[in-house]
């Protein structure tokens, strides 16, 4: 199958390529069912989220993961039900980020992750409980404490 | 702005046509069953406010490469140009 994508042109997918959301979808775009994530060349944790019907509608998604280490998404147990998986370390999660101009205004949703089934490639949009994620922290700003974690002075 | 105690199993009636009841109160949260006709739709407010971070980051106003090579740069050297050299270098 074919499509066009906001970033890279036309495209070829396979069926089993699609994620289809589940419920209520990505929150303010729930026609939206079914998208794309397609790696952006580089490090391999930048990724696009495409909408499969609207060519013009992609998230910029980064793993989570590679911002905090110790980024540890607990879903409640009706997700969990719903997307089929008993822990929530099963899932593979995703953070939507908001690109700025001057670019190190940039900010990452680390609060409304989405998350993917890889096997059955549903997903879903959650919101955490957990206070330590917010949904516009600074992407310049979390590097570098990770920056000054690493180096000590 | 009205504020009011009510206590597990009380209630309250907004519009006539609206209930709210405490169910329970544990660990610093609160139940409540809300009872409105379908056409109101009842939203948690973070709801509202993941809409709208969606709508942030649906209209990025820099391109994702600029994006990678600042993710790139901070993660290698720190400074802007070893970014760029690592975004070319890359894939």
């Amino acid at each position: 199958m074919k499509t066009e994508t906001k970033y890279f042109g036309q495209i070829e997918y396979d069926a089993d390529d699609v994620i289809s959301f589940i419920g209520e979808g990505l929150f303010g775009f729930e026609d939206e069912r079914e998208f794309l994530l397609i790696p952006f060349e580089g490090n391999g944790t930048l990724f696009c989220l495409q909408s499969v019907k609207t060519p013009g509608l992609a998230f910029v998604a980064v793993e989570p993961l590679s911002l905090d280490p110790g980024y540890d998404p607990v879903l409640q147990p009706e997700e969990l039900r719903a997307m089929g998986v008993e822990e929530s370390g099963e899932l593979a999660y995703y953070s939507l980020c908001a690109v700025k101009s001057p670019v190190a205004g940039s900010t990452v949703n680390l609060r409304c992750p989405v998350v993917i089934n890889g096997e059955t490639r549903k997903a879903m949009q959650a919101i955490l409980e957990d206070g330590r994620y917010g949904m516009r922290h600074l992407l310049s700003d979390i590097r570098r404490q990770e920056e000054q974690e690493e180096t000590p002075c | 702005m009205l504020i009011l105690r009510r206590r597990a199993g009380e209630a309250l009636i907004v519009g006539g046509n609206i209930k709210i009841t405490v169910l329970d109160t544990s660990d610093g949260a609160v139940r409540l069953a809300i009872e409105a006709p379908r056409e109101i739709p009842v939203l948690r407010s973070e709801l509202l406010q993941a809409a709208n971070a969606n709508r942030d980051a649906a209209s990025e106003s820099s391109t994702p490469q600029e994006l990678l090579a600042m993710l790139d740069g901070k993660k290698s050297e720190g400074g802007p140009d070893k970014g760029k050299e690592a975004m070319d270098n890359g894939g």
